[in-house]
């Protein structure tokens, strides 16, 4: 059944050829999110039609990918405006876009995370790897799977918070409740279901690769921190606590007075582009997050 | 000679374009809570009471709506992964939507009210 639903896709895709591209994406996913929702329910209703038939019907109930490339286009038309206001916003100087990240709070934010993933990257790995590890020594045992269970269910509760976290610092949307299991599940029906899950996995392998995300973020941005600030405050180092520039073999180093600015101005500028290099991080590690915790 | 067929066939499509915002938002509203697409086209399909291949709306038509809305700031969405299949959209309405909805109500009702009075019109005649 899924081929069909592929298959209804990619005419959809071909139909929309030439719209912008997160149109297309867009209508991708409202009729993937559709048909297979419709086709979910579809059993309950009338069980004795056959599975291609009702897929069909569904299909048929949705438009032809012609009808809905149509509707897109025209909605694209009508929201146009919105997005010529976006680019004339865009049009501020270059120079305006390179300093305007000194006053935009996500890269503050994004900042604060890349230093802090580093420790979240420690609890995570070492929750995931003992829990994992816990589990299967105890799998010998009865209560390997009880034990396996709680730990699953700690995974989904830590990923909502990081997911929380990720939101509330870039911007970008993540789950907010947890995912919709069934009331009416047994206990032994929840576990299966959890465990059947791709994104329990995903969430393993993410807190996981989240230490070495970590490291290389904290990396990164603490060096570049520190170089900036190094540069900036050249002229405090030097001419308040007289500590020169460099010392090679008792040989000190001292920046020239008329070099003293362009230090200062160059402090400034590797600071800028080092909240681009965060706020940019941010952006891509907020990405990730959603392929490996929302997908 | 006038193709009366097509004429139908515009005037409904332009119906249906006109009030496919109204009739979401309604539906979004009504339940009180966010729901995603399927759920709405289901309403909308229980409401319109009419056989199925008199649908009133193309399912497929109704999510650029959905988009458009969400992009204008009347609706907003979250994506909530589901047990079974996609992860879904759901969308409920924003602050502002509500009160658009509110104007949106009187609008409606006063053209309701002055095509209804004019055919009424007609009819008598």
């Amino acid at each position: 059944m899924s081929d069909m639903i592929k298959e209804y896709l990619d005419r959809l895709e071909k139909a929309l050829s030439g719209a912008d591209h997160s149109t297309i994406s867009d209508a991708r996913g409202d009729a993937e999110e559709h048909l297979r929702s419709a086709f979910d329910a579809a059993p309950l209703e009338s069980p004795e039609i056959p599975e291609d038939e009702t897929l069909r019907e569904i299909i048929d109930d949705y438009g032809t990918p012609e009808e809905v490339a149509d509707a897109y286009r025209r909605i694209e038309k009508f929201s146009t405006p919105v997005l010529a206001g976006g680019k004339a916003n865009g049009k501020r100087s270059a120079a305006a876009r390179f300093f305007g990240v000194l006053v935009d709070p996500r890269a503050y934010a994004a900042m604060f995370y890349m230093l802090f993933s580093l420790v979240t990257g420690i609890i995570y790995f070492t929750w995931a790897v003992t829990g994992l590890s816990m589990s299967a020594g105890l799998a010998l045992l009865i209560i390997g799977i009880p034990f396996l269970g709680l730990f699953l269910l700690s995974v989904q509760g830590l990923m909502l918070v990081e997911g929380r976290i990720i939101e509330a610092l870039s911007g970008i949307r993540m789950p907010r409740r947890p995912a919709a299991t069934r009331k009416n599940l047994g206990m032994w029906e929840k576990f299966v279901s959890i465990v059947k899950d791709r994104r329990t996995w995903k969430s393993i392998l993410y807190m996981i690769v989240q230490l070495f995300l970590g490291i290389i973020h904290f990396t990164v941005t603490i060096t570049l921190l520190s170089f900036s600030l190094a540069f900036l405050l050249r002229p405090v180092l030097e001419y308040s606590f007289g500590i020169p520039m460099m010392n090679i073999r008792n040989v000190e180093y001292w920046t020239p007075d008329w070099f003293m600015p362009f230090m200062v101005l160059f402090g400034v500028l590797l600071l800028v582009v080092s909240m681009h290099a965060a706020r940019g991080m941010m952006r891509l590690h907020g990405r990730w997050a959603k392929f490996m915790l929302v997908r | 000679m006038i193709d009366t067929d097509s004429a139908n066939r515009k005037f409904e499509k332009e119906l249906k374009s006109g009030t496919a915002a109204l009739i979401l938002l309604g539906v979004i509203s009504a339940s009180g809570r966010p729901m995603y697409g399927y759920q709405i086209t289901k309403e909308i399909d229980a409401a319109s009471g009419r056989p199925e291949e008199k649908r009133l709306f193309r399912q497929g038509a109704l999510y650029p709506v959905l988009r458009s809305m969400e992009r204008s700031g009347i609706l907003e969405s979250e994506i909530e992964p589901s047990v079974s299949g996609p992860p879904r959209r759901y969308y409920s309405l924003t602050e502002e939507g509500g009160k658009i909805l509110e104007d949106w109500k009187v609008t409606w009702k006063s053209t309701k009210d002055l095509v209804d009075d004019i055919l009424k019109g007609n009819d008598d005649v």
